[in-house]
């Protein structure tokens, strides 16, 4: 009984994470972005919490914990900024529509069901029935970070991406080794703080953070 | 403790440059020498493997998991001293002799601070013992590169730095799903071990893990630490960043970073191997070796500017790299001592390209005209390691290309060795042509030779150049014991 009320929740977290992974495909402003992301981390910490509960492990707790602060605090703080200075930007043309773009999101969660079938099978964790779609999302993060035009919607995927291999991380094992998690929370806040500078740099030098002026360096 | 004396001098250089504010010369002469400290800490450890000792370190600290952190085998040491080898050389480079004089003192402290810890990640990524760690500093390493790219801003070397923190970052992630992915599959068969993702107990369960799996997480492994090493067809942020970057970090990018990468790839290999048999990732190499080596040669060919020409030389040789990982015990052999002679190569080349770039403030090929009489010792020393670097005799690259293709022949495959053959021609053939066009004619109006040129300022090049010639004469003996341990570390 308990096990399946745990693979469901599990199940449900993780959907409910990758359709605020979807959300960026669909909204046009910075700001949505920012608020996808932000919830999307509540309901990560969420999940950590409900696999650390089910699962007996009291470190899943601090990691959450952890989570939480970067995530859902911190991050989105400085997405907030970021916004602010740009009022006017908006992800209005990005390369692919956005029609073709929640058409190819969706093939890519059904490829992403496709190269997990071993993983699915091999494991016995009540927790299995998510991998899918964490791969799923790591895949969306990915398109995102391909066919936008802002620099800012970049980061924004990027940190999907990462949220996406950190659901996999926690579905799949109930949690790397707590060093690693820490280190990892620790280089994607240095790398979010560079790319956050950059943006900076390249609105600055460019006078907008469309990255398709990025092209002047040819042979 | 050698794991002291090698990971804490670019720590403290660099907490030095922190500190000291504005910058001072003495700086860059301190961080010089401690990295002679941390130089010697590789021989040391190398000489430790080579009498058949593994170094091990590690905090006792309880549920952390930090027993055996650090551990240095034959394959680490040998990168190890490639590493901190190109590291001291850049740095003695940077600060007194030939050194950066048209920064001010800000980027020449915002230059010392990342430099070292740039180095630092890349020493502690190769001694690391646990995956994991190892991924942290790989990650780390983009970062602090990416601070170093725009030393200058411009719009093309912001552009550049993007690129590749973007490109870098993304890989890295995928690689990080695929270390997750390879530490899932252990915990599906063996439950939760401390250590687990040590590469000694992940070699030692590596027999009972479950193929599938580990054939999905190799992929994400290749194209992650593949991207970070510019394998093809994610070798697009090369040229780019080697382009814009300043000369002493292309030359530790193209040089040590690559040789990190090259390590991560090789161990995961060792890895994979050992669950499904070397068939499955030797054909993932040898295409995408074979797609480098084909993108490289028709790129070299179109090249306008030098750097960027590098880097596309960079390219050919990790697809070179790929092909003997791919070859068995004796490609890895080919492929691991190309590895050391294209460390050796590379950085000479991004030093000198450095001088010429100052001199004539420009990096297109058009431009430079005359290299050997307004900058006699660069533009010689220029030619001879660009002929290294294309595999003339007598350098240390012609003996690892002719292993290579020793081992490629004995394996079989005359076919991809031909077609190898042909697109290493193509890539000679038009270096000597763009060499042809900057080492002779007029030189061109406004050049002044500076300081840079002078023969006590190249002189620790000859360093290279002497290395290079060596090992094109002779394998000297302690290396061959280093390359054929290392060699039964990632190939069976």
């Amino acid at each position: 009984m308990n096990d399946a009320l745990f693979s469901q929740l599990t199940t449900l977290g993780s959907s409910v994470i990758l359709l605020y992974g979807f959300t960026l495909l669909w909204r046009k402003s910075l700001h949505a972005y920012t608020v996808a992301f932000q919830w999307q981390s509540v309901m990560l910490t969420g999940l950590f919490l409900i696999i650390g509960y089910f699962g007996h492990d009291v470190e899943l707790y601090l990691v959450a914990g952890f989570l939480f602060i970067l995530k859902v605090l911190i991050l989105p703080r400085y997405l907030g900024k970021l916004e602010q200075r740009f009022p006017g930007e908006r992800e209005s043309r990005p390369y692919v529509n956005v029609a073709t773009s929640l058409v190819v999101a969706g093939l890519l969660v059904l490829l992403a069901y496709a190269i997990t079938r071993p993983l699915v099978l091999v494991s016995d964790l009540p927790t299995r029935g998510g991998l899918p779609l964490a791969v799923g999302l790591i895949f969306v993060g990915l398109f995102v970070i391909i066919t936008r035009k802002k620099a800012l919607t970049q980061i924004v995927g990027f940190l999907v991406m990462e949220n996406g291999i950190a659901l996999l991380a926690v579905l799949g094992t109930y949690g790397i080794p707590l060093i690693i998690e820490l280190g990892v929370f620790l280089d994607v806040l240095m790398g979010f703080l560079v790319m956050q500078v950059f943006v900076y740099h390249i609105h600055d030098t460019f006078e907008s953070i469309d990255v398709d002026q990025l092209n002047e360096l040819r042979h | 403790m050698i794991f002291f004396l090698l990971l804490l001098p670019p720590l403290i250089a660099s907490l030095l440059a922190l500190l000291v504010r504005p910058n001072r010369e003495f700086v860059g002469w301190v961080s010089a020498l401690l990295s002679l400290i941390s130089f010697g800490a590789a021989i040391t450890i190398a000489a430790q493997t080579i009498a058949g000792d593994v170094p091990i370190w590690g905090l006792a600290i309880n549920s952390l998991g930090l027993e055996g952190v650090l551990r240095a085998d034959s394959l680490s040491a040998l990168v190890l001293v490639c590493i901190t080898g190109v590291a001291a050389l850049t740095l003695f480079l940077s600060s007194g002799v030939g050194r950066v004089t048209h920064y001010d003192a800000k980027q020449l402290r915002r230059y010392q601070i990342f430099i070292n810890l740039f180095i630092a990640a890349m020493l502690l990524a190769v001694s690391a013992n646990n995956v994991g760690v190892m991924w942290i500093a790989i990650e780390a390493t983009t970062i602090f590169s990416a601070f170093l790219i725009p030393l200058t801003l411009r719009k093309t070397s912001i552009e550049a730095s993007w690129k590749y923190l973007l490109l870098s970052s993304v890989g890295i992630g995928l690689a990080f799903a695929g270390t997750v992915l390879a530490y899932f599959d252990f915990v599906s068969r063996s439950g939760r071990v401390e250590n687990a993702l040590n590469w000694t107990t992940l070699m030692a369960t590596a027999p009972s893990l479950h193929p599938e799996v580990v054939r999905l997480a190799f992929v994400f492994l290749l194209i992650g630490f593949g991207t970070k090493a510019g394998i093809a067809p994610m070798h697009t942020w090369k040229p780019d960043a080697y382009g814009e970057s300043p000369a002493p970090l292309g030359a530790l990018m193209s040089s040590a970073l690559f040789a990190v990468a090259i390590y991560a790839i090789a161990r995961w290999k060792a890895v994979t191997d050992a669950v499904l048999g070397s068939g499955y990732s030797n054909n993932l190499l040898l295409a995408l070796g074979m797609l480098s080596l084909i993108i490289a040669a028709f790129s070299v060919v179109r090249a306008r500017n030098y750097k960027r020409m590098l880097a596309y030389s960079s390219v050919e040789h990790t697809g070179l790299i790929c092909l003997g990982l791919a070859l068995g015990p004796l490609g890895a052999f080919a492929a691991l001592l190309h590895l050391v002679n294209h460390t050796v190569a590379k950085s000479l080349m991004f030093f000198l390209v450095g001088n010429i770039e100052r001199a004539y403030r420009s990096p297109l090929i058009e431009r430079v005209h005359g290299l050997l009489k307004v900058l006699p010792q660069t533009g010689g020393l220029f030619a001879v390691s660009l002929l290294a670097l294309i595999g003339l005799p007598p350098f240390g690259l012609f003996v690892s290309e002719f292993a290579l293709f020793r081992a490629g022949f004995a394996l079989n495959q005359p076919v991809l060795m031909g077609i190898t053959l042909v697109l290493m021609s193509i890539v000679f053939v038009s270096f000597i042509v763009h060499l042809n066009k900057m080492l002779y004619g007029t030189p061109t109006e406004g050049v002044i030779a500076g300081k840079a040129d002078r023969l006590w300022n190249v002189a620790p090049l000859y360093i290279s150049i002497g290395i290079l010639v060596v090992l094109g004469l002779t394998l000297p003996t302690p290396l061959a014991i280093l390359l054929k341990q290392s060699v039964e570390i990632i190939a069976k």
